[in-house]
């Protein structure tokens, strides 16, 4: 019930524009953690651009970006939301 | 018996030996010092050859960068145990290293030890060697006129006066390098000129030193005098062989 309010919550916030996600791999050293992430982008929605916007985002929290996977839109969401788990839409 | 070239021999021995003791410490030296230099290559190279714990979580993070689908949370967590795995292994490399590094510490000081003694041994038992040949080695001779005697190494022989003297002159000459006919001698101790003197009576001095001094060398090296009991060699039981 909770999930489904969220995801029509976000529909309705994104539904006016279309809006702009990117999953990304990060990692922390020391000892090493990984992490598999979604985030919005507000800039240009291309891989590059992600890249640039996402890193200095995840470097606040003290992640190293590795690269970005793929840009796409709302379409794309739900079938991440469990992979990137504490991670989704977190940065 | 003594006689003066026997002196010329020991002498010349002894300097053979000592270049022989020169050669051998500069043989153990270069040993030592090649050994240590081994050792210090070998450490390097167990040092420098070792992956650090960095190599693991890089192989681990490669793998995660270039496999698009590794992206399940769980997969993750198995990629992170990984790399823990990984670096923990590196841990235990790193004592195996001390260890190795421990044990050639030990390997090369048994090394040293070992080419010290070998050198020694070899060089004992040349100089074994040497005075087993030689029999009779004279290292001093000590002559003292006011006590009529003269100490062949530690030997203490008893001379008369005219022996005592013959043999003084005989051991000034061997100082300068000098061979004396029997006129010569006589010529010394009776203080005339050499050509007054006869060379037979030169000899009969020789003669009169080497009775008196070969009888008391016999008796103490060979026929022992035990007082109020007889007569004994002084000599080792298994050194006797009879043809």
């Amino acid at each position: 019930m909770k999930y489904v309010f969220a995801l029509m919550l976000t529909l309705a916030a994104t539904s006016a524009q279309a809006a702009c996600y990117a999953d990304y791999k990060a990692k922390q050293d020391d000892p090493l953690r990984l992490q598999y992430g979604v985030a919005r982008i507000d800039g240009p929605c291309n891989a590059d651009d992600a890249a640039d916007e996402l890193e200095p985002r995840l470097e606040q929290a003290g992640w190293v970006l590795l690269n970005v996977v793929s840009v796409f839109d709302d379409a794309g969401l739900d079938e991440r939301r469990e992979s990137a788990g504490e991670f989704y839409l977190r940065f | 018996m003594l006689d003066l070239t026997k002196g010329a021999k020991v002498r010349a021995n002894s300097i053979s030996a000592s270049e022989t003791r020169q050669t051998g410490n500069a043989v153990v030296i270069a040993g030592i010092v090649a050994i240590v230099l081994i050792l210090a290559i070998a450490a390097v190279v167990l040092f420098a050859n070792l992956p650090d714990a960095n190599a693991f979580n890089a192989r681990v993070e490669t793998l995660f960068v270039e496999n698009d689908d590794l992206t399940a949370q769980a997969e993750l967590k198995l990629l992170e145990i990984l790399a823990q795995s990984g670096t923990a292994f590196s841990e235990t490399l790193d004592s195996y290293r001390f260890v190795i590094f421990v044990l050639l510490v030990f390997a090369t000081a048994m090394l040293i030890a070992a080419v010290a003694f070998l050198v020694m041994l070899v060089t004992l038992n040349r100089r074994m060697g040497q005075i087993e040949r030689k029999g009779i080695e004279v290292n001093s001779l000590l002559i003292s006129r006011d006590q009529k005697t003269v100490y062949l190494n530690n030997f203490e022989f008893k001379l008369t006066d005219a022996a005592i003297e013959t043999l003084s002159v005989l051991a000034e000459a061997r100082m300068d390098d000098e061979v004396m006919s029997g006129a010569q001698i006589e010529a010394v101790i009776s203080g005339r000129n050499e050509t007054d003197c006869e060379e037979a009576a030169g000899a009969t001095r020789i003669k009169r030193l080497r009775d008196s001094l070969g009888n008391q060398m016999i008796s103490e090296l060979l026929v022992k005098n035990i007082a109020k009991k007889g007569y004994m060699l002084a000599i080792e039981k298994d050194v006797i062989r009879m043809v």
